[in-house]
C-alpha cells in the first residue's frame, strides 16, 4: 500500500472539525399553525423573479394572518435557484417536511419537472404562479404534475396567439418580427405565436433570439430596420424588452413594440424610457398588482414587504393568487395534504381583485384559460384594454 | 446566413459595433494591466464594471434626484453632472480595485503562494461583491435616466435612403472619450515615472525590487489605473445603455477578457485592437448568423487565432508598449 | 500553523499493514453509512434544513467530489488551468438522456458512452488548445463550457432551453433499487466511483504518466528537454479528466431524471475548480474535502437563504488567505523517484 494513504487520517480529522463549526439552527412550528412554502429562485442569476414572487406571497400570508384565523399559516422559502439540479434536491426536503401543506412554486418550469417526482409521491399540492410550459398539464406528456400541480397562469398556448392577435390590431399590412430571450419561457411563447402566425398568415419578416442580459441589440435592431418590420414581438423579460425597445426607439425605428406577461411591468417604461415606451402593447393573463390592487391591497403590500409599489416586480399577482388559493382552503379548515389537495383540485377560488374566478381543469390548468388581456402604454401609464 | 442585412446597414452595424468595441477597449485594460504586472487573471474585473454602472446610476438618481421624467439637460448643468457622474464611476470603480487587489491578492501575494489560490479568492470576491450588490438592490434592474438628449450628431449621405450614415451623439461621445483616455494612459504608462515603473515590474519583478521600485505601491497604482479605466467604461455604458443590474458584468467581462486575450493579454495595444475586433465581430457575427451564436462564434474565432498566433494576435510584437 | 495533512501522515506511518486495512475498510463502511447520519438524533446536525440530507448527498456532494477529482488530474498534476469542466459534465448527461429517452438505454449502457464521448471531446479540445500556454489555455476552455451550453440551448431536436425531461433512473442492479427514494444507492454507486478514481490516480501517480505529469506542471520547457512528451501527457490528463467528468454527469442525469442547459454554467465550472483549490491542489484527500465542504457548506446554511451565496463568496476569500495551499495541501515536492511502492 502506498503511504500517500496516510492523508486518509487528515481527512478524518478535518470532518471532525467541520462538524464542531457546523451551526445548530431548526425552529419548530408552533401548534395550531400550517406551513406554506414558496419555491423559486432567491439567489442566483434568476435571483429577481423568485424575490419578486416572495413579495406577492409575503402580501398575502400578512393579510391572511392579520384576520386572526383559527390556523395560522407560517410562509418559509425554498430557494431552488430557478435550476432543475437544484430543484432536484430541494423538493425532497420540502416533502419530507411534515409541517408542510403546499408549495407556492416552483416558479420555473424546468424547477418543476424536477420538483414533481418529490411532491408526487409524497402528495404534496402546488400551485405554480409562473411555470407556463405546456406539458406540465398535458395529460400526453409524460412529465406533467397531474394530480398536484396546478397553476394560475395561462399557459403559452393562450398567450402566444394572443399577442399576435393584440400586436397586430389596427396595424395595416403588419409584417412581424419575432425576438425571444432563449429561456424556457420565451421560447415557448415564441413557438405559440409562431405557430399562431404561420397559422392565420400574418406576414413573418424575420427571427432571432437573443439571450438574457445582451446589453447591445444594435445587431438585432438592424435586421429588423432591414427586414422591413413594422411589429416586432418580444417574448422575453422586461429587463431585456425594455432594452430593445430603447435600442429600436435611438435607432429611429417606427412601428409597434410587443410583449407577453413577461415584459408588461410599471418597470417597463423605466428601462425604455417615456419615449421608446408609448405605445407598446403587452398582452397577460394576470393585471400586475400595482394596476389592480385596492388600497387596502397596496397598503398590506407595503406592511408586509416594506417597499412602496409593486411597480418594477414581476409575477406578483400570481403568486398573490397562488398563495390565496391555498389560504382559503386552509380557511375552510383543510390542513391535511390529502384535504388541501381535493380542496384545490375542486374549489373555486377569486383573484386578486376578488371578482376574477379562478377554477382548475382536472389537469391544473385554470378552467377557461384565464382569460387574456390587451395592455398598451397610453401618455406614459399602461391601461388595460380589456381580454383580446 | 443574411448578407442582405450587411449590405442594407453596414454603416449603423459599422458604428455601434465601434461603441460596443471601444467600450470593451477600456475594460479589458483592468484585465490586461493587471496580467502585466501580477501575471494574473483579475477575476473580480467584471464586478468592479458593475459597481461603476451603479455609482453612476446612483449619483444620477439620488444625488441629483433625476428620474424618468427629468427632461434631458443641456449646457453647463449637463456637462457638470455627467461630469460628476463620470468621476464617481470611475473613483467607485478605482477603489473597489484597489480594495479588490488588499482583499484577494496583497497576502496570497506576500506569502508566495500558487497562482491558483490567488484566482480563488478573487472568485470569492466577486461573488461576494455581486451576492451584496443584489441583496442592496433587492435584485431589480436600475435605470439611468436619460440627461443626454440623444440626436444625430453627424448625418452622412441622404436621410431618406437606408444607406445613410448617422452616427448619435452618445455614440459619438463613447467613441472620442474612449479612444482619447486609451491614448492617455498609453502616455502614462509609456512616459511617466509610475507608468515606467510598471513596466519594470511587468518585465522582472525581481529586477525592479533590486531597483528600488516599491512593488505594492506599483501594484496598487495598477489597480486603481485598471479600475478607473473600467469605471470609465462603466459610465459609457450608463450613457448609451442606460441600464444596469446586480449581475451586469458577467458577460460583458467576459468578453472584455476574451478581448484582452484575442489582442495578446499584457499588452495595452493588444487590448485596443484585440476590444475594437471583438466589437465589430460581435455585431455582424449576431447580424449575419442570429445573434443566438455569436458568442459561439466568437470562441471559435478566438482558438483559430491562438491557433496560427498563440500569444494573441498583438502578443509579444509590441514589446515596448507592454505594460 | 498546524498542518493537518503531515500529522495524520505521522500516524498512519505508526500503523502496521493490518492496522491500515482495517481503517480504510472502517472508514469506507463510515462513509457508506452516510446517507443514514440524518436519521439519528446524535449525528443529526449533518442534516441539512429544507433541502434533502440523502439528495444532498449525491448531489452536490458526491458529483462535486467526483468531478473535483477528476478535474485535479488535470490542474492539480499536470498543470493545466480548465475553466470549463462543466462542458463534460454535461456531454454525459446529455448522453445519458437522449440515449435512455430515444433509444432506452440504461444508465450503465449509457455510462461507457458517456465516458467515451466526453473524453473523444477532450482529445478534440485538447489537439490545438494544449500547446498554449496557461492563461490562453484558461479562456479556451472557457469558451467551449459556454459553447456546449449554448449549442444545446440552440438545438431544439435536443430539447433546447427545455431540456429533457423523464431520464431513466438505474434498473434494479445486484439487488439494489434506484429511484428518489432511495438516494442512498445513487450515493453508493458515486463512493464506488471516487473510490477507483483514488486508486487509479494513485496508480498514475506512482508510475510514467504521474511523473511526466509533475515535470510538466514544476517546468513544461525542462520537462520536454528531457524528453518527456509533453503534449502527449497533456492530452491524456485532459482526456482523463473529462471521462471522469462524464461519468457524473452520466450518473446526474439518471438520478435528477432531467437534464436542461441552465444546469451547465459557468459556475459550476467556477465551483468546482474552487474545490480543487480550496481542499489543496494536487492532494486527493485535500480535494475531497474542499469538493464536500465547498457541496455541503451552502445547503447546511439554507437558513439564511438570502445571503447564503455571499456568506459562500466570504468563506473563499478567508479560507484561501488564511490557507493558501488549501485545507490539506500536498507535499512540497511529490514524491516521484519511488516508483510503484
Amino acid at each position: 500500500m502506498n503511504k500517500n494513504s496516510k492523508r486518509v487520517l487528515a481527512v478524518v480529522a478535518a470532518s471532525g472539525l467541520v462538524l464542531a463549526s457546523v451551526a445548530l439552527s431548526s425552529a419548530n412550528a408552533a401548534t395550531k399553525s400550517v406551513t406554506l412554502v414558496y419555491q423559486g429562485p432567491l439567489t442566483g442569476t434568476d435571483a429577481q423573479t423568485g424575490q419578486d414572487e416572495l413579495l406577492g406571497a409575503k402580501t398575502a400570508v400578512a393579510i391572511y394572518n392579520a384576520t386572526n384565523p383559527a390556523v395560522t399559516v407560517k410562509l418559509i422559502t425554498a430557494d431552488d435557484q430557478g435550476e432543475g439540479a437544484v430543484a432536484g434536491t430541494v423538493a425532497p426536503g420540502i416533502a419530507a417536511n411534515k409541517a408542510v401543506v403546499g408549495v407556492v412554486g416552483p416558479a420555473y418550469s424546468g424547477a418543476s419537472i424536477a420538483s414533481f417526482p418529490s411532491y408526487k409521491s409524497t402528495g404534496l399540492t402546488m400551485v405554480s404562479p409562473s411555470a407556463t410550459r405546456v406539458t406540465l398539464t398535458d395529460p400526453k406528456s409524460a412529465d406533467n404534475g397531474y394530480p398536484f400541480f396546478h397553476r394560475v397562469v395561462g399557459n403559452d398556448a393562450l398567450q402566444g396567439p394572443a399577442v399576435v392577435r393584440w400586436s397586430t390590431k389596427g396595424v395595416t399590412s403588419p409584417k412581424v418580427y419575432v425576438i425571444d430571450d432563449q429561456t424556457p419561457y420565451g421560447t415557448g411563447l415564441r413557438d405559440a405565436a409562431l405557430d399562431y402566425i404561420k397559422a392565420t398568415k400574418v406576414s413573418l419578416v424575420g427571427k432571432d433570439s437573443v439571450a438574457q442580459k445582451t446589453s447591445d441589440y444594435s445587431a438585432t435592431v438592424a435586421k429588423i430596420k432591414s427586414a422591413g418590420a413594422n411589429v416586432v414581438i418580444y417574448t422575453g423579460y422586461y429587463p431585456d424588452g425594455g432594452q430593445l425597445a430603447k435600442a429600436l426607439d435611438d435607432a429611429s425605428w417606427k412601428g409597434t413594440f410587443a410583449g407577453g406577461d413577461g415584459v408588461l411591468n410599471d418597470a417597463y417604461i423605466g428601462v425604455a424610457g417615456k419615449a421608446a415606451a408609448e405605445g407598446s402593447k403587452f398582452t397577460a393573463p394576470a393585471v400586475p398588482f400595482e394596476i389592480a390592487a385596492s388600497d387596502a391591497q397596496q397598503a398590506a403590500f407595503t406592511k408586509a414587504t416594506g417597499l412602496k409599489t409593486a411597480a418594477g416586480h414581476v409575477y406578483v399577482t400570481e403568486t398573490f393568487n397562488a398563495t390565496n388559493v391555498f389560504l382559503a382552503c386552509i380557511k375552510q379548515g383543510k390542513t391535511s395534504r390529502a384535504g388541501i389537495q381535493l380542496c384545490v383540485s375542486t374549489g373555486t377560488f377569486y383573484g386578486l381583485d376578488g371578482k376574477t374566478v379562478l377554477k382548475f381543469t382536472r389537469f391544473g390548468e385554470v378552467v377557461g384559460g384565464a382569460p387574456v388581456g390587451g395592455f398598451q402604454v397610453v401618455n406614459g401609464t399602461i391601461k388595460y384594454f380589456g381580454a383580446v | 446566413m443574411n448578407f442582405s442585412v450587411v449590405l442594407n446597414q453596414f454603416w449603423p452595424l459599422l458604428i455601434s459595433g465601434l461603441a460596443l468595441g471601444f467600450i470593451y477597449v477600456l475594460i479589458s485594460l483592468g484585465y490586461t494591466m493587471v496580467y502585466g504586472v501580477l501575471r494574473l487573471i483579475n477575476f473580480a474585473n467584471s464586478e468592479i464594471f458593475m459597481v461603476g454602472t451603479f455609482a453612476t446610476v446612483i449619483v444620477s438618481r439620488y444625488f441629483f434626484h433625476f428620474d424618468q421624467n427629468t427632461d434631458p439637460l443641456h449646457g453647463f448643468r449637463l456637462f457638470y453632472t455627467m461630469g460628476a457622474c463620470l468621476i464617481a464611476s470611475m473613483l467607485m470603480s478605482g477603489v473597489t480595485a484597489v480594495m479588490v487587489e488588499l482583499i484577494a491578492y496583497r497576502r496570497l501575494r506576500a506569502k508566495g503562494t500558487n497562482r491558483l489560490a490567488s484566482l480563488i479568492s478573487a472568485i470569492g470576491t466577486s461573488i461576494m461583491l455581486q451576492e451584496g450588490v443584489r441583496i442592496l438592490t433587492h435584485s431589480t434592474p436600475m435605470s439611468n435616466p436619460r440627461l443626454l438628449r440623444k440626436f444625430g450628431a453627424i448625418t452622412i449621405g441622404d436621410v431618406n435612403t437606408p444607406n445613410n450614415v448617422v452616427i448619435r451623439n452618445d455614440i459619438l461621445l463613447v467613441i472620442v472619450f474612449a479612444a482619447a483616455l486609451f491614448f492617455a494612459v498609453d502616455r502614462f504608462v509609456s512616459k511617466t515615472l509610475l507608468g515606467k515603473a510598471i513596466r519594470a515590474v511587468s518585465m522582472s519583478e525581481e529586477t525592479s525590487r533590486l531597483m528600488g521600485i516599491n512593488l505594492n505601491r506599483v501594484i496598487s497604482a495598477t489597480f486603481l489605473i485598471g479600475g478607473f479605466m473600467t469605471g470609465a467604461a462603466a459610465f459609457l455604458y450608463e450613457t448609451v445603455y442606460e441600464n444596469t443590474k446586480y449581475n451586469v458584468g458577467f458577460s460583458i467581462g467576459l468578453a472584455a477578457f476574451t478581448a484582452a486575450v484575442l489582442g495578446g493579454i499584457g499588452n495595452l495595444r493588444g487590448a485596443f485592437f484585440g476590444g475594437l475586433t471583438l466589437g465589430l465581430l460581435e455585431v455582424f457575427i449576431a447580424a449575419v448568423l442570429g445573434t443566438q451564436w455569436k458568442s459561439v462564434t466568437v470562441f471559435v474565432v478566438l482558438v483559430l487565432v491562438l491557433l496560427f498566433k498563440p500569444n494573441g494576435l498583438f502578443g509579444e510584437a509590441v514589446q515596448q508598449s507592454r505594460v | 500553523m498546524l498542518n493537518i495533512r503531515d500529522k495524520g501522515a505521522e500516524i498512519w506511518e505508526g500503523w502496521n499493514r493490518p492496522t491500515r486495512s482495517t481503517f480504510v475498510i472502517g472508514l469506507i463502511a463510515v462513509v457508506m453509512m452516510l446517507p443514514y447520519a440524518g436519521n439519528f438524533s446524535f449525528t443529526n446536525i449533518l442534516n441539512t434544513p429544507i433541502s434533502s440530507y440523502q439528495a444532498v448527498l449525491v448531489y452536490p456532494v458526491g458529483m462535486f467530489v467526483l468531478m473535483a477529482l477528476g478535474l485535479n488530474i488535470v490542474v492539480g498534476k499536470s498543470g493545466l488551468l480548465d475553466l470549463g469542466y462543466v462542458a463534460f459534465f454535461a456531454i454525459g448527461a446529455y448522453t445519458a438522456a437522449i440515449m435512455g429517452t430515444h433509444f432506452h438505454w440504461n444508465t450503465w449502457e449509457c455510462l461507457p458512452l458517456g465516458m467515451a464521448l466526453a473524453m473523444l471531446s477532450g482529445v478534440l479540445l485538447g489537439l490545438p488548445t494544449l500547446r498554449l500556454r496557461g492563461d490562453y489555455l484558461a479562456i479556451v476552455t472557457l469558451g467551449f463550457g459556454e459553447i456546449v451550453r449554448i449549442v444545446a440551448v440552440n438545438n431544439p431536436s435536443i430539447g433546447g432551453p427545455n431540456g429533457i425531461a423523464n431520464v431513466p433512473n438505474p434498473p434494479k442492479t445486484l439487488g439494489v433499487s434506484f429511484g428518489l427514494d432511495h438516494m442512498e444507492s445513487f450515493f453508493w454507486v458515486v463512493v464506488i466511483m471516487i473510490l477507483l478514481i483514488i486508486w487509479m490516480v494513485r496508480r498514475f501517480t506512482a508510475r510514467r504518466p504521474g511523473r511526466a505529469w509533475e515535470a510538466i506542471r514544476q517546468d513544461e520547457d525542462v520537462a520536454a528537454l528531457m524528453g518527456v512528451s509533453t503534449l502527449k501527457y497533456k492530452i491524456w490528463s485532459f482526456s482523463i479528466g473529462a471521462a471522469i467528468g462524464g461519468a457524473a454527469g452520466v450518473i446526474f442525469a439518471s438520478k435528477s431524471m432531467y437534464v436542461a442547459p441552465d444546469m451547465f454554467s459557468f459556475n459550476i465550472s467556477v465551483l468546482i475548480l474552487s474545490c480543487v483549490v480550496f481542499g489543496g491542489m494536487g492532494n486527493i484527500w485535500g480535494v475531497i474535502l474542499g469538493g464536500t465542504l465547498l457541496a455541503y457548506i451552502p445547503e447546511r446554511i439554507r437558513f439564511i437563504s438570502n445571503a447564503r451565496q455571499f456568506v459562500f463568496g466570504v468563506a473563499l476569500v478567508l479560507i484561501m488567505n488564511i490557507r493558501p495551499d488549501g485545507l490539506l495541501p500536498r507535499k512540497k515536492r511529490e514524491k516521484i523517484t519511488k516508483a510503484g511502492e
